[in-house]
């Protein structure tokens, strides 16, 4: 459903993906762990082309890009194809909390207001939202925020859904509201891309970990072949520090 | 001699302030034009004709503004027939509002883009990434953000620009301006005080409905807040 192969980026003389290779299928839930500043939000970005890559090719569902000669076209059906939610949110601010959710349905996907609206509604319940429709973003916590935006996500009924860190601005208190209307969000069998630096949530909604260092993805597998029996020196070193559990995992194991 | 009295030269001012409003109007308009074109031409980043809105926004906001209406009036007719373009028949009217609008526009543009500027890349990036085309994403998202940030900058340029009509009599035209003057001088300045002491009169009703109309937008716009809620954490 959405096949990845050497995408390469770069930003000024920075390399920032040195040829990344990648295998999703239809409702697959993918995390990417990894260091800070590994690319692991870059990926993200370049499925939607919010960053530009150098080279490389991708297939979404039935689109088919080449990177270095893609198509204003293309990169239009490509973000009609996908929705993001990211870590600074980014809600609409001009828009209500049921307008951010209604607006591309009706900007892009030629929705009736009415229709839009109707779905709008059903999604900001799922949320938990309902009675925040009114009120502008800046009248909502953080966490409030962030449910908006993946209910503005999903208004579009994406291929993929691209979550970019998206419990990393939230005070900590409000981390556990979000993660939980991702995890129902996962269950739908909706096809998820996620960075995140919550590993118990990584290992238990995702059934894949994608390990990356420097531009590199260093080991990917199910969760508890990542946490439980890697036997990489890297993954074992970055776990260690960000998440010691899967250290005493393996012990277990071995 | 029979020196007006002061009713009567309200009046007599009053007589000729369609030409200033006039001039204002178009040039209040036109500017607003000119500056959005330059604008979108200076963040879009479109070369050469990027470089030219620096010049112009530079010159405009360098120049002395009587100046600038004497290069307009007096200086661009020579310099296009070098061209081939002839304006020589160009009024003092319509020199006026060109030169206005220049530097009303020169100036806006840097009101214009610092407000467009103010907008924070997440908006863009989040209408991009639902697939909005450039414009449904300027119109819908990136122009309503805009408007409220750039609207006391904008009655700020209004409010310059309403002062300056006052010296386009320099070129000849008969606004309030320059009627005053020539009420002035023909009772030999006996009245100048009273007569200028009025003009200012004008001015300042003027200068408060133009500031009235800034603050309805203002009131008008001011429905959502423009900061993120990232502070906003433990609203319930």
């Amino acid at each position: 459903m959405l096949a990845i192969q050497n995408l390469k980026v770069s930003f000024g003389d920075k390399e920032v993906l040195k040829g990344v290779d990648l295998q999703v299928n239809k409702g697959d839930v993918v995390t990417f762990i990894g260091p800070s500043g590994t690319g692991k939000t870059t990926i993200l970005k370049c499925v939607n082309y919010l960053v530009e890559p150098d080279e490389g090719h991708m297939q979404l569902a039935d689109i088919s890009v080449d990177f270095k000669k893609i198509h204003k076209k293309e990169i239009l059906q490509l973000r009609r194809n996908t929705a993001m939610v990211f870590q600074q949110f980014n809600l609409f601010k001009n828009k209500t909390v049921v307008e951010n959710v209604m607006d591309a349905q009706i900007a892009v996907q030629k929705k009736s207001k009415k229709e839009a609206y109707e779905r709008s509604i059903d999604l900001l319940e799922k949320v938990g939202l309902l009675e925040k429709k009114d009120e502008y973003p800046s009248r909502l916590s953080g966490g409030q925020q962030q449910r908006v935006s993946i209910a503005r996500a999903l208004a579009v009924e994406p291929d993929v859904v691209l979550f970019d860190e998206p419990t990393s601005s939230l005070d900590p208190e409000l981390v556990a509201e979000v993660l939980k209307v991702i995890e129902r969000v996962a269950q739908t069998g909706v096809t998820i891309l996620l960075v995140t630096h919550e590993m118990d949530f990584a290992r238990k909604v995702s059934n894949k970990i994608v390990f990356m260092e420097k531009g590199h993805i260093v080991e990917q597998g199910s969760p508890e072949e990542i946490f439980e029996q890697s036997q990489n020196e890297r993954t074992r070193q970055f776990l260690k520090h960000y998440y010691p559990e899967a250290i005493e995992l393996m012990a277990v194991h071995s | 001699m029979i020196t007006p009295s002061t009713w009567e030269i309200v009046s007599l001012l009053l007589d000729v302030a369609h030409i200033t409003f006039i001039i204002l109007l178009a040039s209040a308009v036109l500017g607003l034009l000119l500056g959005a074109v330059l604008t979108m031409i200076n963040v879009k980043n479109i070369p050469v004709l990027k470089q030219i809105t620096v010049v112009i926004s530079s010159f405009t906001r360098s120049v002395p503004i009587i100046i600038q209406l004497f290069i307009v009036y007096y200086a661009l007719p020579p310099l296009l027939g070098n061209f081939g373009i002839n304006v020589t028949s160009m009024s003092a009217t319509v020199a006026a509002i060109l030169a206005l609008t220049l530097y009303h526009g020169g100036y806006l543009t840097e009101v214009l883009r610092a407000a467009y500027k103010a907008v924070e890349k997440g908006q863009h990036e989040a209408a991009d990434s639902l697939g909005y085309t450039p414009t449904k994403k300027f119109f819908r998202i990136i122009l309503p953000q805009t408007v409220p940030v750039a609207l006391p900058g904008w009655g700020n340029a209004l409010i310059h620009l309403i002062h300056d009509t006052s010296l386009v009599f320099a070129l000849g035209v008969a606004d309030i301006m320059g009627r005053a003057e020539l009420i002035a001088a023909s009772s030999f300045g006996m009245n100048q005080v009273q007569v200028f002491l009025i003009v200012a009169a004008i001015y300042i009703a003027v200068t408060f409905l133009s500031d009235g109309m800034v603050r309805l937008f203002e009131k008008k716009t001011q429905k959502f807040k423009l900061d993120s809620g990232l502070k906003a954490k433990r609203v319930a």
